[in-house]
């Protein structure tokens, strides 16, 4: 039973993957401009239309719709995604180098955006002064309300252009990585302290907790032990799928800290419509997703025994129609 | 002489010093004048007094600068070696010498390669750089170019005749089997041949211009392997194997790239002060996109340069005698507006000189910009060779621009105070420059301005990647072009004519424009070539074709040790004499 559903549930997933692509090609066409169109229009060195037209045959721009899309999925099936056509550098290198930049950097921030949401809720539901709770209470709305590149500025005018402790053009170290990290971070946490605050509180309020008081346990000990076990279940579903959230935060913040990450690349592509740079993110980010999916369900079962998948749930309309996860986001979020 | 660019503005205090000095001294401030703009000799003679350019400001700047550079020299000559970092305002995009379209390729490309002709930024003068000398037959047709020998590419093969003919070739076909284009400016070619240390090449009718496409980015000469290597390669600045006084070490995509020195070059243009190797040892250049970034980076002391300024930031900047500002305007086309004849509204010519009147170019550099800028006299910048003054048809008239309007049939007003003529509002449209990121409060005062004679802009905001549709939409009336050109009158007459990019859509309607531009890229006479040029300036002034607004300025910003930086006579920045004046 369980492998048919592991089964149907990979299919769903590659479905998904397959749909946005075409969706994405779909869209990619019907839309006007490219960077090829840019190059012979542009207006400081334009192409007359006799040169133009060996230029548009050699990226076989004059073919018919359905036979470019063929031309794209047969080389993309022989695990070639074309070379960027506004840069002309291999997709697979451009993506390669974001993503190793972007995992790193929204890695760092994920472990900030924890820490950060860790304190802050901590404080907003144990702290023994009520203006403390109510000021950490504060600190999600207000880092929601900064906007990151601000923020990065501001790290930038404090640590590297003031102190100097780290140079603003390192882009390699690991010293680099801070302040960036600092500011994705801050931008990614108010969601996480928040459903921490809220799943704290929640189960602070819990008749559990007042059995144990009236064990004698301790203050810290109930908290430690059980209200931030039994709270964090929620908060810990949605750490797993901010990742998501990181790449897409990585624009801005990649931008002031001048890192060519994913964001960087994805943000250049679709700015100049740089069709096979687009797509190649978009499969990337769709499998990237449909794969968090897929494992946060599987694993359901594995953190919490009372989830189980049986027959009845099978025959359900759809396995993520659970309560206990957020709705599943865009797919194309991340482009 | 190239080492003799000076920063533009710094100390506001010595400024208004200076400006009595050069005053006091008008002979030496002209120079420097003609040095600072890059304007010829011959053109300050044609044009006479200086103060007949409108360029008074910017003659003192020029002679502030010169007194604080001498103060901040603290050595004796220029040192060799160390690191200069530049921050450019945008990452390199395509560097396939024929298509790079965009400015900071241009750039990076004339630091690492060479071309045959170099043209004197300051005086637009052509002179040897690869080609030792030239001849051109009489009948303009036949250029037979002496090689310099000894010179190499920095993959170790030789830069021989062999080599040229096959660039110029390449320049000339492109490659449609690469979807490489041909050069836009070449002109027809009948054949090109090598013999001993020469080589020849036919042309199928005169080109004027043809040395000066020979100067440009375009026509850079690049290695065997480079030529035979596919797009992809050639569109990034590894890929590029050139002789010049620098060689691309590393690119990381979107960051950073590291330039060195190249050891053993010894062929700059000789007229260059500066000869051999470059002196900077490595350059870094990295791609800052954002300008608070761009600005703070460079005054915590992080970089040593730094491309485009706002013009806040400028004059604040300028008063630090810590940074110096540094300008260039490029040899080529002004700032212009090209309108679009196919717009019912501006198919009566009076319509069209109302709009050419009704703009006050003065404020909009008083408004928007520094003393870095400064308005447009003409379709080409001073020194472009052809050059007329036309500035008194550029004079801002509103009562001239109504008197038109009201002759055109826009005498109604309507509620909300703009022209109509049988009920219908007189409404252009127009796309916000997206190349430009300071272009839309320049779009803005424009519309302004205009509605002041009565006339409704619409100004229209464009993706980058759909720019080329947003021009071409059918209803869009004026678009922005105009740039420094290697060979400027080529590259107007592509844009310009029925048989190339049609900008005025006039599709073949005004036969004596067509005549001109043919008329002077095959005139090999100079004199005769000036004539046609001026009838075509005032031509396409008179019939209001275009509107010039502004001379493009480059703003650049380097630490005060900073020295020997210059431009490229299409005012792109040339590191081959920079140095750094630093213990």
């Amino acid at each position: 039973m369980r492998s048919r559903y592991l089964i149907t549930r990979i299919l769903q997933a590659v479905l998904v993957v397959a749909i946005t692509y075409l969706l994405t090609y779909w869209v990619l066409f019907a839309l006007p401009g490219d960077p090829v169109a840019n190059r012979l229009d542009n207006p400081q060195n334009p192409i007359p239309p006799g040169q133009a037209k060996a230029i548009i045959e050699y990226y076989n721009l004059d073919q018919p719709a359905l036979l470019q899309f063929l031309i794209t999925v047969g080389r993309l099936a022989q695990g070639d995604l074309g070379y960027s056509l506004g840069t002309g550098r291999a997709v697979s290198d451009m993506v390669m180098q974001g993503l190793g930049s972007t995992l790193l950097l929204a890695l760092a921030a994920l472990v900030v955006a924890a820490v950060i949401a860790t304190g802050v809720g901590l404080l907003a539901v144990f702290a023994p002064w009520g203006p403390v709770r109510s000021l950490a209470r504060l600190v999600p709305s207000l880092s929601l309300a900064t906007p990151s590149f601000l923020i990065g500025l501001l790290l930038l005018q404090i640590f590297s252009y003031q102190l100097g402790w780290v140079s603003s053009l390192d882009t390699e170290s690991l010293t680099s990585l801070v302040l960036p990290a600092l500011t994705l971070g801050i931008a990614a946490s108010p969601s996480i302290t928040q459903v921490l605050i809220q799943g704290l509180t929640e189960a602070n309020g819990r008749p559990f907790v007042r059995v144990l008081r009236s064990r004698g346990l301790s203050h810290g000990a109930i908290a430690t032990r059980h209200v931030v076990r039994n709270g964090s279940i929620p908060a810990l579903t949605l750490l797993a799928l901010t990742i998501a959230d990181l790449i897409a935060g990585s624009v801005i913040v990649e931008s002031v800290f001048h890192r060519a990450g994913l964001g960087y690349v994805t943000e250049q592509a679709v700015r100049s419509q740089d069709g096979p740079i687009v797509l190649a993110v978009v499969l990337l980010v769709s499998s990237l997703y449909s794969l968090i999916n897929l494992a946060t369900d599987l694993l359901y079962p594995v953190i919490d025994p009372r989830i189980s998948i049986t027959e009845s749930r099978l025959g359900a309309s759809s396995p993520s129609s659970r309560s206990t996860r957020p709705a599943q986001p865009t797919l194309t979020e991340g482009a | 002489m190239n080492d003799d660019f000076r920063p533009a503005a710094q100390d506001a205090a010595s400024q208004r010093l200076e400006e009595a000095l050069a005053h006091a001294s008008s002979e030496d401030g002209r120079i420097r004048r003609r040095r600072m703009i890059g304007g010829g000799i011959a053109a300050v003679a044609v044009v006479g007094a200086a103060s007949a350019w409108g360029l008074a400001s910017r003659g003192g700047a020029d002679a502030t600068a010169s007194g604080s550079s001498t103060a901040g020299a603290t050595t004796g000559g220029p040192v060799s070696g160390g690191t200069l970092i530049y921050l450019d305002a945008e990452a390199s995009r395509s560097t396939q010498p024929q298509g790079a379209g965009t400015w900071q390729d241009s750039a990076y490309l004339e630091n690492i390669a060479d071309r045959l002709i170099w043209k004197d930024p300051a005086t637009g003068e052509l002179q040897p750089y690869i080609a030792e000398s030239w001849e051109i037959s009489s009948d303009g047709l036949t250029y037979t170019f002496t090689i310099r020998e000894g010179v190499t590419y920095s993959d170790g093969t030789s830069l021989d005749v062999a080599s040229v003919a096959r660039n110029l070739q390449w320049q000339a076909d492109g490659d449609d089997a690469k979807g490489i284009q041909p050069s836009t400016q070449w002109p027809q070619l009948e054949g090109i041949s090598t013999a001993g240390s020469t080589v020849t090449v036919t042309l199928l009718e005169p080109c004027a211009e043809f040395l000066d496409v020979l100067s440009g980015w375009a026509a850079v000469l690049v290695a065997d392997a480079t030529i035979e290597a596919p797009l992809e390669s050639q569109q990034q600045i590894t890929g590029i194997i050139g002789s010049g006084p620098f060689v691309v070490e590393s690119e990381k995509y979107g960051e950073k790239i590291v330039f060195v020195r190249r050891p053993g070059y010894d062929w700059a243009p000789p007229s260059l002060a500066h000869q051999g190797e470059a002196r900077l040892e490595r350059l870094e250049v990295h791609a800052v996109t954002d300008d608070t970034a761009r600005l703070g980076t460079l005054r915590s002391g992080q970089a040593d340069l730094i491309r485009y300024l706002q013009p806040a930031d400028e004059l604040q900047l300028a008063e630090d005698p810590a940074f110096q500002v540094l300008s260039a305007q490029g040899i080529g086309a002004t700032n212009h507006w090209q309108l679009r004849v196919s717009i019912p509204a501006l198919q009566d010519v009076r319509v069209r000189q109302a709009l050419q009147v009704g703009i006050d170019r003065a404020s909009l550099v008083s408004d928007l910009y520094t003393e870095n800028w400064a308005v447009a006299l003409s379709v080409v910048t001073e020194d472009t060779f052809g050059f007329v003054d036309l500035s008194s048809q550029l004079t801002h008239d509103p009562a001239k621009a109504a008197a038109l309007l009201d002759a055109a049939g826009y005498a109604d007003l309507d509620s909300e105070g703009y022209r109509s003529r049988d009920g219908e509002r007189l409404s252009l449209v127009t796309v916000i420059d997206v190349y430009d990121s300071t272009a839309k409060p320049l779009y803005q005062l424009v519309q302004a301005q205009l509605k002041e004679i009565g006339v409704e802009l619409t100004l229209r905001d464009a993706d980058y990647s759909q720019v080329s549709e947003a021009y071409a939409a059918p209803d869009v009336a004026t678009v922005r072009s105009g740039w420094p050109y290697p060979a400027t009158w080529a590259t107007l007459r592509t844009q310009w004519a029925a048989d190339g990019t049609d900008a005025f859509s006039l599709d073949g309607a005004d036969p004596t424009l067509d005549e001109l531009l043919a008329a002077q890229a095959v005139a090999t006479d100079p004199a005769e070539r000036s004539a046609l040029l001026a009838e075509l300036q005032q031509h396409a002034i008179e019939n209001a074709y275009v509107l010039p607004l502004l001379k493009d300025s480059q703003i650049f910003a380097a630490q005060s040790d900073v020295q020997g930086f210059s431009w490229s006579a299409e005012a792109r920045p040339l590191f081959y004499a920079t140095w750094l004046d630093r213990p």
